[in-house]
């Protein structure tokens, strides 16, 4: 076990403690990278090579320098005696959604691949102000488009740490990749329809997706704004807690960043869980397709270990006294993908909408007479397929003939998702529970190529997770086991609006009471 | 013949006059300034940023509702208007659209008559069909082949407000947009200069025969910068469309701009099918709340509104139309009348004669505001009491306004120390009358053969030599008995 392997918490803590320096950490992380990354995507690769196939590929961009002068002024302040702060020293990777002033903040879109930009986001900003060492930014499918990796435009793309041959997932797979081979001990990713969830859950690490308004979404390059939350990766949940705790809170660039109180979530990791209520719904053990052709649905059970892993989750709160809820009714859960499908891609198209080639980003080479041209060539040569789909689809469902029977109707399907968590986390209601436990995904992480070109299917790695980020309420993934495959099985906890806290001691009791467990011991196929 | 009456309604754009722009914290007035110097991530629509709506400006169109006694949604919400241009940086703009902050409104416009003395023929009342807020776009350049685009003026607060297809004619257009910028400096939120883009306005004109209900195909008139020119593209637009009904054409819904320079109007577009610029809500944006408590603190400041005032005036003060109309032309005046009224014991008409003819005058030839003068109402009821009471005359009077405002010293004190309390030593007076006729025998001899109008003559020397402290009415009766 190297320094880059520790936890975030235990890494600030011998940092305070001067028992090793922030460069000293700094130095191990950037030989983890070394040894592990292989190249770092980039817009014209060449062929993938066999040894490429063996590599991580986590980032698309690496700041050694920044991380070396955050690294040095950390060492500066504690030499100094000042307070270095509570990440102090930690290495961090930041997923390549997040504008950081000074570095190229590309959505692994070729359109914004020369996109240096002059402010930081909010929850970067504050890694940065607790000490932590920015070593770069993570890939991910091209403006969070997708569940794999595979639709970045910076190629090679990440791969899972567990098996090369597979996915780290998405969109935040990079992030995911890189906490699980110990390139960095913490990343920022965002979800916004599992985006954090399910590549955690591939890549055998823990994710949160907040509450939404948690965490500011200020220098977030936006894909579906009422959806999206930036939120912790880390390789154990009190590092995730940890984490949360800096980014969480208001901020006077984002109106829709809740004015709530930022709880001590490190303190609230101690809380047990005897008497909690934890839900088991048999709509989450089940994925639903909608079948247009005989408009009605078809389902597909979800995988048995898969199964197997959530259930022996629920024995082990049982075990420790917690109240296991089973048939909790989640009805709605079937029509999260066809509403997210409209709405992010409504808001998805208007978001995409300033990136024109007028004032930054790509533009066509050589001089055009004609506007519409030069919009058209600049859009159509710099988006790859996926943004490109989601612009048709999102202009043809907000077109004002179709908007009300799709747009509009998606909404109030958005709303009834809502009442499902409403009801069964209403603490007046019939079911009053503290969490509900389901998978994280449908499946362990799939081969590269396997799902990648049908976008529908892709889309459907999100299922069980999507529903909170409609509702908007907080969930977290965690590993729960290991599939036959040897891959990992995350297990999920969603609970209501702003208890992160409460999720977060579950997630830890859960991590606490199976430490000893087997599965525990397996290291990922590129650590090994 | 048929008789075709204009169908007019005017689609403005106001820009608030806030320090920051609506969504971020950058300068709003770029007037002085070169091209893309206030703007920032946030109005340049950087990947990333989101907007913070700045309260201010919701503040301002809550006035602007109030005062066109629409009513203020206690629940509204911004939406995005979806549309391609250059100058717009989002792609977007932030507007309102079915849910904006006010609802309904109306000005009750009085129309003056020909006479030109302001008074009112009759009142017609211009329904507001839409009033929200959102955020200026860029400007767009064409120069040397080049588009050049100045971002300074994105995210600029503005309120669109549209009227129905009430008015009736081009001079009731002008007459709307005189009273709306005069209500919009008087409730102080815009500075409302046409040529400055504060108050930028489109006209949709159609016609229709006289006592018809139904509304013909319109066309809109855009590129209009200052009231007359709204006037001037109206009355030739309604006779292009006479014109062409006349002769069996059908009137297009054209889009239409103006030539200012050569009194033009030329087809910019053909307008048959809507945009489509797929709103929906701003989800960058909490939902507008206007709780009863803000809105009252807001409105506690609105003032009374000039229309008002007017008709108070009039009532109250017994001034007639012209007087009222005249001092109620911006608000720092009208308190300075109605200041110096409640000072004074005497006649309301006597302040407004001293208002409209020496305090006016003043201010012109000082290019001043009301609200700089040093001369206060006080200084004027002073002044004029004093010649209520004979302590000067009324010439002193007039001299003393500029005077005191030259000087910036009260008027008793610079009666005192410049002397010019008029002189009643009427032994006094006699001897420089004396001494006036003493010193021009020939203009007396000229008088007596029968040249009365000489009168005059001698009494402004008389004037002159008493450095004008003498009544002149006093002179004017010694004179006379002193030749006859």
């Amino acid at each position: 076990m190297e320094l880059c392997d520790l936890p975030a918490f235990q890494i600030s803590e011998m940092v305070r403690r001067r028992e090793v320096s922030a460069s000293e950490v700094l130095d191990s992380a950037l030989n983890r990278i070394q040894l592990v990354d292989g190249r770092q995507g980039c817009l014209d690769p060449g062929s993938i090579t066999d040894e490429d196939r063996k590599k991580v590929h986590a980032f698309i961009s690496i700041t050694t320098d920044k991380a070396r002068a955050q690294a040095s002024a950390v060492d500066k302040k504690i030499a100094a005696g000042e307070p270095p702060g509570a990440l102090a020293g930690v290495p961090i990777s930041i997923k390549d959604i997040f504008c950081v002033r000074g570095t190229n903040s590309t959505a692994a879109s070729k359109i914004l691949a020369n996109f240096n930009s002059p402010y930081t986001a909010t929850p970067v900003n504050r890694l940065e102000a607790a000490g932590g060492l920015v070593l770069g930014k993570a890939n991910l499918d091209e403006f969070t488009y997708g569940s794999s990796n595979e639709s970045s435009a910076f190629q090679p793309t990440p791969r899972n740490p567990w098996n090369t041959k597979h996915v780290p997932g998405g969109s935040s797979g990079g992030c995911t990749a890189s906490v699980a081979a110990g390139e960095a001990a913490l990343s920022l990713g965002t979800d916004t329809a599992g985006s954090i969830r399910q590549p955690a859950s591939f890549c055998g690490v823990v994710g949160m997706k907040p509450t939404y308004g948690r965490v500011s979404r200020y220098g977030l390059i936006a894909f579906g704004s009422s959806l999206d939350c930036p939120g912790p990766v880390a390789r154990n949940v009190k590092d995730v807690a940890l984490m949360l705790r800096i980014i969480a809170g208001s901020d006077p660039h984002d109106s829709t960043a809740a004015v709530v109180p930022v709880d001590d979530y490190v303190a609230a990791l101690e809380k047990n869980v005897k008497g909690k209520r934890i839900g088991l719904s048999p709509d989450y053990f089940k994925i639903t397709y909608p079948v247009p052709a005989s408009d009605s649905f078809q389902q597909q059970a979800i995988p048995q270990d898969i199964d197997q892993t959530v259930q022996h989750a629920a024995e082990i709160f049982r075990q420790m006294g917690a109240e296991i809820v089973e048939g909790v009714p989640m009805p709605n859960t079937r029509n999260g993908i066809p509403a997210y499908f409209v709405i992010s891609r409504v808001e998805a198209a208007s978001n995409l909408h300033r990136y024109d080639g007028v004032k930054y980003g790509y533009r066509t080479p050589g001089e055009l007479d004609d506007l519409r041209t030069m919009y058209r060539k600049s859009r159509g040569e710099a988006f790859g397929p996926q943004p490109k789909l989601r612009i048709l689809m999102g202009m043809y469902v907000s077109a004002a003939q179709y908007s009300e029977q799709y747009y509009m109707r998606a909404l109030k399907v958005r709303s009834l998702i809502r009442q499902d968590f409403d009801r069964i986390f209403d603490p007046a209601g019939p079911y009053h529970l503290d969490a509900l436990l389901t998978p994280t995904t449908p499946t362990p992480a799939f081969e590269m190529d396997a799902v990648y070109g049908d976008s529908v299917m892709m889309q459907y790695a999100d299922q069980l997770t999507v529903p909170a980020n409609h509702a908007g309420i907080p969930g977290i993934s965690i590993p729960g086991g290991i599939s036959s495959s040897g891959l990992p099985v995350g297990i999920q906890l969603l609970g209501p609006d702003f208890s992160e806290a409460n999720l977060l001691s579950i997630a830890h009791a859960f991590e606490t009471a199976t430490t000893n467990e087997p599965w525990r011991s397996v290291k990922p196929q590129v650590l090994q | 013949m048929t008789q075709y009456e204009p169908i007019i309604g005017l689609e403005t754009h106001i820009r608030l006059n806030t320090q920051s722009k609506i969504f971020c914290s950058c300068k709003a007035d770029s007037w002085y300034d070169p091209p893309n110097t206030n703007i920032c991530p946030v109005c340049m629509g950087l990947p990333g940023v989101l907007p913070v709506l700045n309260e201010k400006s919701v503040e301002k169109a809550m006035l602007l509702a109030t005062a066109m006694q629409a009513e203020i949604r206690p629940l509204s919400y911004f939406d995005r208007k979806n549309y391609f241009y250059p100058d717009l940086p989002k792609g977007y703009q932030i507007s309102q659209y079915d849910m904006p902050l006010a609802k309904g409104g109306y000005l009750d416009l009085p129309i003056p008559d020909s006479s030109g003395l302001s008074t009112t023929s009759y009142t017609r009342r211009i329904g507001i069909t839409k009033l929200h807020l959102e955020e200026d776009a860029g400007k767009t350049k064409n120069e040397s082949g080049q588009r050049q685009i100045d971002f300074n003026r994105c995210g600029v607060p503005l309120v669109e407000m549209v009227t129905g297809p009430d008015l009736r004619s081009a001079d009731e257009a002008a007459q709307y947009l005189i009273r709306l910028r005069q209500l919009l400096r008087w409730i102080g939120i815009s500075e409302a200069d046409m040529e400055k883009g504060h108050l930028r306005c489109d006209a949709n004109v159609s016609i229709r025969p006289v006592g018809a209900e139904y509304l013909n195909p319109k066309t809109e008139i855009k590129n209009v910068n200052s009231i007359e020119a709204v006037r001037d593209a109206i009355t030739k637009e309604i006779e292009r469309q006479i014109r062409e009904t006349g002769s069996g054409h059908k009137i297009e819904a054209w889009t239409l701009e103006w030539d200012e320079d050569r009194g033009l109007l030329k087809k910019m577009r053909s307008k048959e099918t809507e945009a489509d610029y797929r709103y929906f809500r701003e989800p960058d944006l909490l939902p507008l709340r206007i709780d009863a408590v803000w809105k009252e603190k807001v409105l506690a400041t609105l003032p009374e509104l000039p229309l008002q005032r007017r008709q108070r005036f009039i009532d109250e003060y017994n001034l007639p139309e012209y007087d009222a109309d005249i001092l109620t032309g911006e608000r720092g005046l009208s308190d300075f009348f109605e200041s110096s009224v409640k000072a004074y014991h005497g006649e309301s008409k006597k302040v407004s004669n001293w208002i409209m003819n020496d305090v006016l005058r003043m201010l012109k030839d000082r290019s001043i505001q009301s609200e700089q003068l040093f001369l206060q109402p006080t200084d004027l009821v002073e002044i004029i009491t004093m010649i209520d009471k004979g302590v000067i005359n009324t010439s002193t009077g007039k001299s003393l306004i500029d005077k005191v405002e030259q000087a910036h010293k009260k008027p008793g004190e610079l009666v005192k120390s410049e002397n010019l309390a008029k002189v009643n030593d009427e032994g006094a007076i006699l001897a420089a009358c004396k001494a006036v006729l003493d010193e021009n025998p020939g203009e007396v001899a000229t008088y007596k053969t029968g040249k009365l109008t000489l009168m005059g003559w001698f009494v402004g020397q008389v004037m002159r030599k008493t450095q004008g402290k003498a009544d002149p009415g006093m002179v004017k009766g010694l004179l006379e008995s002193l030749l006859k």
